[in-house]
């Protein structure tokens, strides 16, 4: 038998044994990947190469001459008022829902993190919402939100309170619409935190305890440690999918009141269907990833240095 | 008793298999359509005079077509209102519908593109009299000279007004008509009469989640004022004293509590058959509904008149109207599926009046001038909006797009988000480089 010592930092050359098998680097190895590679490249790199390309020209829907005009897209981008308004609409909402799925999120794990059938019964129903489609989501919270006949204002009345008219009010539509998506998608935060707090071994609070520590230092020094990792992919998940809001704004507000509650994917949206200007449209997708892109990274290397320091 | 049932059961199996080798021999043809669904109450309906309202008199069309049929069976496709993202996605990706509704203010984005079939041919051989088409529906219609798509009707925008209330406020006179106002004076004093008596705000408007209500009355209210906002097909101008003074009365409606103020479509069309407000600016094709639930005891019991737009400005009696078509979209039919598509478009042309029912106007010149039609309810008290109902000119491009805008920043001033001014600058600024951006 042939032994063989792998460092790491060096190539390794394939190694034949005597029975005619060879461990080693070797090109056919490169077919197990193949499959992955073939959609990654076909999916995910070839259109977001597309895209920039397509973002540099002036493209109409059904139109194949397309004109190429550089930069001219991104220049009509950063002029045009409704555009600059869908980044700080977006923005301002993901500040507004990322931060409350971290916290309801793990306080409602906290909460539920034991084995007995009501808390059974309280995950499901929290993880409950997150199988139900948007259209029905915004159906139920429109019927929360209308100030004639909804739910809401229905309560406020009884309390003999003026109702208030969310999704029509510019300073309360984009509120409105992230408090309907914190219901919506609770569920997920709260089971990737259970799972996470599910992962600390039990001798580390009974150490804890050994020690007369109190709850929140047990919390502090010991759980939050522990679920530094999962609070990352939270944190960054939920950036991710909390700038791509479309079918919620759509549907409720319909970007409205005033452009108040319209976010980039509805401007992508209507830029690309509505107006049939794909390569505007493009333009402020590509926009949209970069922004996207450097919240996540920056969110990535905060965590990393707190974890490595 | 058993052979009884073996025969019986060979007996269903005969008319089961025959049944289906009868739907298997016609040309299925898919129908995009709006209006609704309402399969619940009409799905089985095959007699149309049975149906009402937009949504129940479609579906009994499409069902008496498919039951009176020898060679085609329509299967609908509902889609939301007004469905054209859809069906733009639905032709980019190559699966377009055989038929779709289309407004004839989109027909030429889609006509200009090769998209839409010209039908002038298959009309001539399916017997199709275009020249009884309505001067209005024909221009519709006709893009280039060629005519796109086979009209259904011209719809444009009124005044339902809740005949009960206004008796409560006064503003009934000795005639039993409503008493209208006849300029913006009149129009606070009788609405702030009509809120004063009955505790209610004289309009129900639809100012949530649409914009169709601030595009279609400020249009209105512009084409009082002989405005032409579109002289150059390429440049919208608002920036004329009769715009800001229009834009200011729909404001001062608002701040003055004179309507609804947050209701979407559904529940101003509901808050209106509840005796919520007195009158409620919406479109034609709700005569129908509410003629019918007049009928029945509730708040409009034998109190629902209907008006056209009155004249608060002096100056032209023009309103703003489109109108409702069926295109045959491009793409590689059989001849039977087109032979099928063109034997539908017929039938809705033969049916024309049972869907003028609904409180269109229909698009037949034959029916306009027919007895039956003048004998439907109301039809008197709207016969000028035949000729008053006025489109942007055909030469704009991307009118609904051009609408949504329009209506956003007409909304924000309505609504006090935006000064009058602002909005106007807005409004201009945007459709104007949506326009310069439009081939």
């Amino acid at each position: 038998m042939t032994d063989v010592t792998l460092s790491p930092g060096k190539a390794v050359a394939a190694v034949k044994r005597p029975t005619g098998a060879s461990i080693g680097p070797r090109w056919t190895n490169a077919l197990f990947i193949a499959p992955y590679m073939v959609f990654y490249l076909a999916l995910l790199v070839y259109p977001l190469f597309k895209g920039i390309w397509m973002s540099m020209l002036e493209s109409d829907m059904f139109d194949d001459t397309s004109k190429f005009t550089g930069l001219a897209n991104y220049y009509r981008l950063f002029n045009d008022k409704i555009f600059i308004g869908t980044i700080w609409n977006t923005i301002f909402f993901v500040l507004m829902t990322v931060p409350v799925f971290v916290a309801i999120g793990l306080l409602l794990a906290l909460a539920l993190n034991r084995s007995d059938r009501t808390s059974a019964s309280l995950r499901a129903i929290f993880f409950g919402t997150s199988v139900l489609s948007v259209t029905i989501v915004t159906i139920i919270w429109k019927m929360m939100y209308m100030p004639g006949n909804g739910a809401i204002a229905s309560v406020m009345r009884l309390f003999g309170l003026e109702p208030i008219a969310f999704i029509t009010t510019a300073s309360l539509a984009l509120p409105a619409i992230a408090v309907t998506t914190i219901w919506w998608i609770i569920g997920l935060p709260m089971m990737l935190f259970l799972a996470a707090l599910q992962q600390i071994p039990g001798e580390l609070y009974e150490a804890a305890a050994l020690d007369n520590a109190s709850r929140w230092r047990s919390f502090w020094s010991i759980t939050l440690p522990s679920i530094r990792r999962t609070m990352l992919v939270v944190v960054i998940y939920e950036i991710v999918a909390q700038f791509q809001l479309f079918g919620q704004a759509q549907l409720l507000t319909q970007g409205g009141p005033n452009n108040a509650s319209r976010p980039i994917v509805l401007f992508i949206y209507e830029q690309g269907f509505r107006s049939w200007n794909l390569g505007y449209a493009a333009a402020a997708s590509e926009v949209l990833f970069l922004i996207m892109a450097v919240a996540a990274l920056a969110q990535f290397f905060a965590s990393r240095k707190r974890v490595e320091g | 008793m058993r052979k009884l049932t073996t025969a019986l059961l060979a007996g269903l199996v005969v008319t089961a298999g025959a049944s289906a080798a009868m739907a298997a021999d016609k040309t299925e043809i898919s129908v995009a359509r709006f209006f609704g669904a309402c399969e619940a109450d009409y799905g089985s309906v095959t007699d149309v005079t049975k149906a009402n309202g937009e949504c129940g008199i479609i579906t009994a069309l499409i069902n008496k077509f498919n039951a009176e049929s020898t060679t085609t069976v329509v299967k609908p496709e509902i889609v939301e209102w007004p469905g054209y993202d859809q069906l733009t996605a639905r032709i980019r990706s190559g699966e377009p519908p055989v038929i779709s509704v289309m407004h004839e203010a989109v027909i030429s984005d889609y006509s200009s593109r090769g998209l839409l079939e010209p039908l002038d041919e298959d009309f001539a051989k399916a017997g199709v009299d275009v020249n009884d088409m309505t001067d209005a529906a024909r221009q519709g219609v006709t893009k280039d000279g060629k005519i796109y798509a086979m009209p259904f009707d011209t719809h444009t925008w009124l005044w339902h007004i809740n005949m009960n209330l206004f008796k409560e406020a006064g503003l009934v006179d000795e005639a039993g008509k409503p008493i209208l106002p006849k300029n913006t004076d009149e129009l606070f004093a009788q609405a702030e009469q009509f809120k004063e008596k009955t505790g209610k705000p004289y309009f129900i408007s639809t100012l949530a989640n649409e914009t169709a209500f601030y595009t279609r009355t400020f249009d209105t209210l512009l084409y009082q004022q002989n405005v032409d906002f579109f002289a150059d097909p390429t440049k919208v101008n608002f920036s004329s004293p009769e715009a800001k003074g229009a834009l200011q009365l729909l404001s001062d409606i608002f701040t003055k509590d004179l309507t609804t103020k947050n209701q979407d479509y559904a529940a101003s069309v509901s808050s209106f058959a509840a005796g919520e407000g007195g009158v409620f600016i919406c479109g034609t094709w709700l005569i129908d509904t509410y003629d019918q639930e007049s009928k029945k005891d509730g708040p409009l019991a034998n109190g629902y008149a209907v008006t056209a737009f009155p004249q608060i400005y002096a100056g032209s009696p023009r309103v703003w109207a489109d109108g409702h078509s069926w295109v045959l979209l491009k793409q590689d039919l059989t001849d039977a599926q087109r032979a099928s598509a063109v034997e539908f478009m017929k039938f809705l042309w033969d049916n024309n009046f049972e869907w003028a029912r609904t409180g269109h106007l229909p698009v037949r010149k034959s029916i306009i001038d027919s007895a039956e039609f003048k004998g439907l309810p109301h039809r008197g008290d709207i016969a000028s909006l035949a000729v008053n109902g006025t489109a942007l000119p055909s030469a704009v491009k991307r009118q609904f797009s051009i609408q949504e805008i329009e209506g956003e920043e007409v909304g924000s001033a309505m609504r006090g988000d935006k000064s009058v001014d602002e909005a106007l600058t807005d409004a201009e600024t945007r459709i104007n480089e949506l326009l310069a951006n439009a081939k």
